[in-house]
C-alpha cells in the first residue's frame, strides 16, 4: 500500500497541474501551516486555556523570564534582573526599548496594569492558579516593579516565564459586553511584544501570524525568520496526513505509532517522538464508593498491578520516548522520585493474589477512560488474561471527571499534564491533597504533601515528597503507569526542534 | 405428427398439475436474483455470527502485541502467516477472528435496533392506519415531530452525553429511526382496512384487537418486512457512522462499524485493515437491501417498481 | 386553499414547540448541567455561581420558558467553549452548510434525474440495471469509507482537488459529491417509478397517438407531471443533508454547521448543541411546510385533503 502511495505521488508530482488547487504550501511562500483538531475562537493567554494557545501564547506574547525548556534554567526576557526581597516580594528591573505590536512602548505600567487585571478574580481568568498567586504589582520606576504575593510560592518563576504573558497597560478597558453584562475580554485583538502578531483570525478554520518586525534584538526567544505561520484546525487525522504529503501542511503533531513510523519508513517527512509532561495513571477506588468494592482490597490491586505489562504497552503502542513510571508524578518534575515500590509484570502472581482475595475464577468490574482508547484496550486485554474482565466506559474528559467526583469509577484510566509545570505540586498535591480527584483521602500523604507545597527549601521538599509518593506506590492508590510520548511529523523543509514540555517553539523555527 | 402430440401432451400435463399458489411463490423466490443473493450472503453471515465460538482460529479479544498488525496471506510480506488468513490488528489480535464476532454484534445491532424501532412505528402507523380520524392526526403528529429531529445529530448528541454502549447504541438507534415503519404500516393499514374481509369480520362482531391481529396484521407483513429490512441496514450503516465518530459500540467488543473506525487512522497505509471489514459491512448491507427489495417484488408482484 | 395553509402552518408551529422541548430537554441528560460546564479547576463555589448565571436553580418549566422566549428573539445564550453569542457563531457558519448542502443537491439532482428517467424509459436495460446498481451500492457504503476513499485518490494520487478547507470552489467538489451521493438513490428510485407510472397513463398514450415527437412527450409532459413528487422530496432531503453533513465536513475540515456541531457535542456546549438542533428542525419544519404548499399549488386535489 505504502509503496503505491509513493509511485502516487511520485506520478502525482510529475502529473499537470490542473490550475485549481490553490498552493499555500509551506516554504514556496514562506509561511509555516501546521494543524491540530482542536478550533480556537479566543486568541487571548488568559482567556483560552487550551494548549494550542499556549503554544501561540509564546508566539504573541513574551513573560518577564524566559525559561529554558532543555536546560530548565531561567533568562531574562522582558525583565532584566529579578530579585527576592523576602519570600513574598520578587523586585524586577524591566528592559528598556521593548515595542508592541500596536508601536506603543513597554514600560512598568504595562506590568502593573497586567497583574492587577490577571489577579482580580471577578476578572474571570480561566485557570486561575497560575495567576491568583499574585497580589499585586508596584511601580517603583519607569522600568522598575515589586510583585507582591499573597503567601510564599516556590513555583512563582516557573509560572513567571510560562503563564504571565504581559499585555499592553489598558488593553482590556474597552472590552465589548456579553450578553449577561459582563466584559468579554477574550474579544479583545489581541496585543503583545511577542516575536509574531496575529493578524487574522477566522473561529475554526485558522489563524494567521505575521512577524513582529520590531521584535527586540536581545530577546532569548531569538528573532523569527519565517514570515507568516498559519494555525489550521482540521478534525481529522486521516485529512491531516493527506495534507502534509500534499505540502498543504508543515507540521503535525500526536500522530499515532503505527502511522508514524510508516510515515518514518517512507521518509518523505521527518518523523520524531518528543517526550511530554503528560503521564498515564489508573486510580483505584480504594474506599469503594463505586459500590464495586474488589479494589478495597489491596491484594486485589496487586494482582492488577501484577497483571498490566506496561512495558509492552509502552514500547508497542506509545513510543520510544515513553518510559513505564512507578510514582505518581512525571520523573522530569521536581522532586519526582522513583526510589518507591515497583510492581513488576508477573500475571502467575496476579492470578495467584486474585485466588488468596478470594476470586480464584476473576471477576468483573468497569473500567472509565477518555483519552487513546487503544492503551485502555491493552490494559483491559492484559486483565483478561488473569480472568479479570473489564467492560470499558469511553468518555469525555468532563464528564468523566464528574464521575470520577461523585466516586462512581472502580478504576479509571486518566492523564495528566500538569499544565506543562514541572514541579510534582501540579500532579501528587493536585490529585493527593484530599479533594475531589484523592482515590484515598491518606491522612500522611495529605500532610507530607501539604508540607512540601509551603516549604522553599528544596531538600525539605524533597524529603517531603518522598513520603508521600513512597506510600501513594506502596498502598497502590494509583498504579502509575508511563509517560506520554509524542510523534511530530513535519515537512523536511523545516528546521523545527522538539521540547520536552510539549510547547513547541514555532517562533524560532527555520526553513531549511 | 410426434412432435405436436408430444406438445400437447405437455399442455395437458402442466394444465393437470397446475401449481399451487404455494409452489408459485417458490418458483418466483427461486427465480429472483437479487433475493437469491443477497438471501445466500446474509445466511453465510448469519452463519458466521451463530458459528463464531467453533470457527474462529482465535479468542478475538486475546491480544498480543508483539504480532500486530500482520498482514493477511495475500500479501507479500515476511510477516504472514496462516495462523492468522486476514491478519491481526493494531493491538494483535486475530483479525479473521474479530470479523466472526463482529458479525455477532453488527447483526445484533442492526437486528435489536430494527425490533424496537418496529414495534414502535408498526404500533403508531396501524392504529393510525385503523382507526384514522383523531388518532391518525395524532401519530401523524408524533412522525412529522420525530421527522424534524436530525437523526445522526440528536443521536451523537444523545449518545455522548449519556455515554457510549452497545445498549445505549441500540436504544438510542431503536427510538430515532421508527418513522418509515409508522409511514407504511399506516398506509398499508389504511388500504387494507378497506376491504371486504375487514367489513365482514366487523359485521360478525369480532374484537378490534381481534382484527388487528388476526385480519389486518397478516395482511401487511410483506411491507412491513420490506420496511424491517431497510432499517436493519439503516441502523447497522448509522452504528458505523457512531463509531466513525468514536461514539459507537465500545471496545474490546468487535463491531464491524468498530473495526472500520478503529483502522481507518492506518487507512492511507494499511489499507486492508478497512477493507476487510468495510466489505463485510457492504455485502451485509447489500445482501439486506436486496433481500428487502426481492421480499417486495415476490409477495407483490404488481409493485416491483 | 386558505384553509389549508392555516391547518398545515397550525401543525408546523406545534411540530416546532414540541421539538423546541425536546431539544431542551437535552440539557439533563448529562446530570448538573453546572458541573458539567465549571473548568478543570472548579471549586463547588464556582458551580454555585455557574448555577446562578445561567438559571440552573430555577424551575424546569421558568427555565424553558425563558430559553424558549430568548430563542424566539434571536438569543440562544452564550457557547459555553468559544464564550461567544449562539447565534453569531451559527449565522456565521450556516451559509457554509448551505453552499455544501446546494452543490450536493445539484450534483445528486444532475446524476439521479437522468438516471431515473433513462431507467424508466428503457425498463430492464443495461443502464436501468446500473442505476439500480448504484442505487443500491449507494444504500450500503459508510459515508466516510467513500469520502476518504475519493481522498485518496483525487487528493493525494492524482492531485486534482485540495483536500481540506474551503479556501476556493475546488474545496466544495469532493464534500459535494460524497454528501450528495447518498440521496441520489432515493431521488433516482422515485423519478423512475414517477416516470413509468406518468409514462403508462393515459394522457401521454394519447399525446404519443397524435403523433408528438417522443422528445416532446417525454420532456413536455411525462417529466413535468413525475417530478413534483421529487422537487418535494429534494425539499426535505436538503433539511436532513443540513444534519447528515457532520461526518462528511469533519472529514474535509469544512467549517459548516456540521463541524460545529460535531465540535460542540463534544466539548459539550449544551446550548450550542440546542441551538444546532432546534435550527435543523425548524429548517426541516420550513421546507416541508414549502413543499407541501408547492404540491398542493401544483396539484389541486391535495388542497381538499
Amino acid at each position: 500500500m505504502m509503496r503505491s502511495i509513493l509511485t502516487g505521488l511520485a506520478a502525482a508530482i510529475a502529473a499537470v497541474s490542473l490550475g485549481v488547487v490553490p498552493s499555500y504550501a509551506g516554504k514556496s511562500d514562506d509561511t509555516l501551516n501546521w494543524a491540530t483538531d482542536r478550533e480556537v475562537a479566543v486568541v487571548d493567554p488568559y482567556y483560552n486555556n487550551t494548549r494550542e494557545l499556549v503554544i501561540q501564547g509564546h508566539m504573541g506574547w513574551d513573560g518577564l523570564l524566559f525559561r529554558d525548556a532543555t536546560t530548565g534554567e531561567f533568562q531574562p526576557l522582558l525583565a532584566t534582573k529579578w530579585e527576592w526581597k523576602d519570600n513574598v516580594t520578587l523586585e524586577v528591573d524591566l528592559r528598556e526599548g521593548v515595542k508592541f505590536h500596536d508601536g506603543s512602548d513597554f514600560d512598568a505600567d504595562d506590568v502593573v496594569y497586567t497583574v492587577k487585571h490577571v489577579s482580580n478574580k471577578d476578572n474571570g481568568v480561566l485557570t486561575f492558579r497560575n495567576v491568583g498567586w499574585m497580589k499585586e504589582a508596584e511601580k517603583l520606576a519607569s522600568h522598575k516593579v515589586r510583585i507582591h504575593l499573597h503567601k510564599p510560592f516556590p513555583a512563582a518563576l516557573a509560572y513567571l516565564s510560562n503563564a504571565v504573558f504581559i499585555v499592553p497597560s489598558g488593553h482590556y478597558d474597552n472590552a465589548p459586553n456579553k450578553a449577561d453584562g459582563k466584559k468579554d475580554f477574550g474579544a479583545v485583538k489581541p496585543v503583545g511584544t511577542g516575536p509574531y502578531k496575529m493578524t487574522e483570525l477566522k473561529a475554526g478554520e485558522y489563524i494567521l501570524w505575521e512577524k513582529h518586525s520590531d521584535y527586540f534584538k536581545a530577546s532569548p526567544k531569538g528573532q523569527p525568520t519565517i514570515g507568516k505561520i498559519r494555525f489550521r484546525t482540521i478534525k481529522e487525522l486521516n485529512t491531516q496526513l493527506a495534507e502534509l504529503l500534499t505540502g498543504g501542511l508543515d507540521w503535525i503533531w500526536d500522530v499515532p505509532k503505527d502511522q508514524a513510523e510508516r510515515l518514518q519508513e517512507q521518509g518523505q517527512v521527518t518523523v520524531e517522538n518528543a517526550k511530554t509532561m503528560r503521564v498515564s495513571y489508573m486510580a483505584f477506588d480504594v474506599d469503594g464508593d463505586s459500590g464495586q468494592k474488589f479494589f478495597t482490597d489491596k491484594k486485589v490491586r496487586m494482582a492488577v498491578a501484577h497483571a498490566i505489562n506496561r512495558e509492552a504497552i509502552t514500547k508497542n503502542l506509545v513510543g520510544p520516548a515513553s518510559s513505564v513510571i512507578h510514582s505518581a508524578c512525571h520523573p522530569d518534575q521536581f522532586a519526582c522520585t522513583q526510589d518507591v515500590t515497583k510492581w513488576n509484570y508477573d500475571p502467575e502472581k496476579a492470578k495467584a493474589l486474585l485466588k488468596e482475595a478470594g476470586y480464584p475464577d476473576g471477576f468483573e468490574f468497569d473500567i472509565y477512560a477518555y483519552r487513546q482508547r487503544e492503551y485502555t484496550e491493552a490494559v483491559i486485554g492484559d486483565l483478561a488474561k488473569v480472568g479479570i474482565k473489564a467492560k470499558l466506559t469511553f468518555l469525555q474528559y468532563r464528564k468523566l471527571r464528574d464521575l470520577v467526583w461523585k466516586g462512581q469509577t472502580p478504576i479509571n484510566h486518566m492523564t495528566w499534564g500538569s499544565n506543562s509545570i514541572p514541579d510534582v505540586s501540579a500532579i501528587t498535591s493536585h490529585f493527593f491533597s484530599g479533594g475531589r480527584d484523592d482515590p484515598a483521602k491518606d491522612d500522611d500523604v495529605i500532610k507530607a504533601l501539604a508540607e512540601g507545597d509551603t516549604s522553599t527549601d528544596p531538600e525539605a521538599r524533597k524529603m517531603a515528597y518522598k513520603k508521600a509518593l513512597a506510600k501513594i506506590s506502596a498502598e497502590l492508590y494509583w498504579l502509575p503507569m508511563f509517560t506520554y510520548a509524542k510523534y511530530y511529523v513535519y515537512s523536511k523543509d523545516l528546521d523545527f526542534q522538539t521540547t520536552p514540555d510539549e510547547i513547541p517553539r514555532f517562533y524560532s523555527a527555520k526553513w531549511n | 405428427m410426434a412432435v405436436t402430440e408430444i406438445k400437447s401432451d405437455a399442455v395437458a400435463l402442466e394444465k393437470a398439475i397446475e401449481p399451487s399458489p404455494g409452489a408459485l411463490l417458490r418458483r418466483r423466490v427461486f427465480s429472483h436474483m437479487g433475493l437469491m443473493i443477497g438471501g445466500g450472503i446474509l445466511l453465510v453471515i448469519l452463519a458466521m455470527a451463530l458459528l463464531a465460538p467453533l470457527i474462529s482460529p482465535h479468542d478475538p479479544y486475546d491480544q498480543i502485541l508483539d504480532r500486530k498488525l500482520i498482514p493477511p496471506v495475500w500479501f507479500d510480506s515476511p510477516k504472514v502467516t496462516w495462523a492468522h488468513p486476514l491478519g491481526t490488528d493494531q493491538l494483535g489480535r486475530d483479525y479473521l477472528s474479530r470479523l466472526f464476532w463482529g458479525a455477532r454484534i453488527s447483526l445484533l445491532i442492526g437486528f435489536a435496533a430494527m425490533l424496537i424501532s418496529g414495534v414502535i412505528g408498526t404500533t403508531l402507523g396501524v392504529l393510525a392506519g385503523y382507526f384514522g380520524g383523531r388518532v391518525d392526526m395524532v401519530v401523524n403528529f408524533i412522525i412529522t415531530t420525530r421527522l424534524s429531529m436530525p437523526v445522526v445529530l440528536v443521536a451523537l448528541a444523545v449518545v455522548s452525553l449519556i455515554g457510549s454502549s452497545l445498549t445505549v447504541v441500540i436504544w438510542v438507534l431503536g427510538l430515532l429511526i421508527w418513522d418509515r415503519f409508522a409511514v407504511v404500516m399506516r398506509s398499508a393499514t389504511q388500504q387494507v382496512r378497506g376491504l371486504d374481509f375487514v367489513a365482514a369480520a366487523e359485521a360478525l362482531g369480532c374484537s378490534t384487537w381481534r382484527i388487528l391481529a388476526s385480519e389486518i396484521m397478516p395482511n401487511v407483513t410483506n411491507h412491513l418486512i420490506v420496511v424491517a429490512t431497510i432499517e436493519m441496514a439503516h441502523a447497522i450503516l448509522l452504528e458505523a457512522a457512531l463509531s466513525f465518530l468514536g461514539l459507537g459500540v465500545q471496545p474490546p467488543e468487535p463491531s464491524w462499524g468498530l473495526m472500520i473506525a478503529e483502522a481507518k487512522g492506518l487507512m492511507f497505509f494499511e489499507a486492508w485493515l478497512i477493507t476487510i471489514p468495510g466489505t463485510a459491512l457492504f455485502l451485509l448491507v447489500l445482501a439486506i437491501n436486496l433481500l428487502g427489495d426481492g421480499v417486495r417484488d415476490v409477495t407483490a408482484p404488481e409493485n416491483r417498481n | 386553499m386558505l384553509q389549508y395553509v392555516l391547518k398545515r402552518l397550525g401543525i408546523a408551529i406545534l411540530v416546532a414547540v414540541t421539538v423546541s422541548m425536546i431539544t431542551f430537554s437535552m440539557i439533563y441528560l448529562s446530570g448538573d448541567p453546572a458541573i458539567a460546564l465549571a473548568g478543570e479547576t472548579a471549586t463547588q463555589e464556582d458551580i454555585q455561581n455557574i448555577r446562578r448565571v445561567y438559571g440552573y436553580d430555577q424551575p424546569i418549566v421558568v427555565q424553558y420558558a425563558n430559553w424558549l422566549w430568548n430563542a424566539l428573539q434571536g438569543d440562544f445564550g452564550q457557547s459555553h467553549y468559544l464564550k461567544k453569542p449562539v447565534a453569531d457563531v451559527i449565522f456565521e457558519r450556516l451559509p457554509t452548510t448551505m453552499l455544501l448542502g446546494a452543490c450536493a443537491l445539484i450534483f445528486a439532482l444532475v446524476l439521479s434525474i437522468p438516471l431515473g428517467v433513462v431507467a424508466a424509459v428503457r425498463p430492464n436495460s443495461l443502464i436501468d440495471r446500473i442505476a439500480l446498481t448504484i442505487a443500491v451500492v449507494g444504500q450500503a457504503m459508510p459515508s466516510f469509507w467513500f469520502a476518504l476513499t475519493m481522498m485518496l485518490w483525487l487528493g493525494i494520487y492524482w492531485r486534482l482537488l485540495p483536500i481540506s478547507g474551503t479556501a476556493s470552489w475546488a474545496n466544495f467538489v469532493m464534500p459535494s459529491i460524497a454528501l450528495g451521493y447518498y440521496i441520489t438513490p432515493a431521488v433516482m428510485r422515485l423519478t423512475r417509478a414517477g416516470m413509468l407510472e406518468v409514462l403508462s397513463s393515459d394522457y401521454i398514450r394519447t399525446a404519443r397517438a397524435k403523433g408528438l415527437r417522443p422528445m416532446t412527450v417525454l420532456f413536455k409532459h411525462a417529466l413535468r407531471n413525475a417530478i413534483i413528487p421529487v422537487v418535494s422530496l429534494a425539499a426535505v432531503q436538503f433539511g436532513f443533508m443540513l444534519g447528515g453533513s457532520i461526518v462528511i465536513e469533519t472529514i474535509f475540515a469544512v467549517n459548516g454547521l456540521g463541524f460545529l456541531a460535531w465540535e460542540s457535542i463534544q466539548r459539550a456546549d449544551l446550548p450550542m448543541m440546542q441551538a444546532i438542533v432546534l435550527v435543523l428542525s425548524f429548517f426541516y419544519i420550513i421546507l416541508t411546510f414549502l413543499a407541501d404548499m408547492l404540491n398542493a399549488w401544483l396539484d389541486p386535489r391535495i388542497r381538499v385533503m
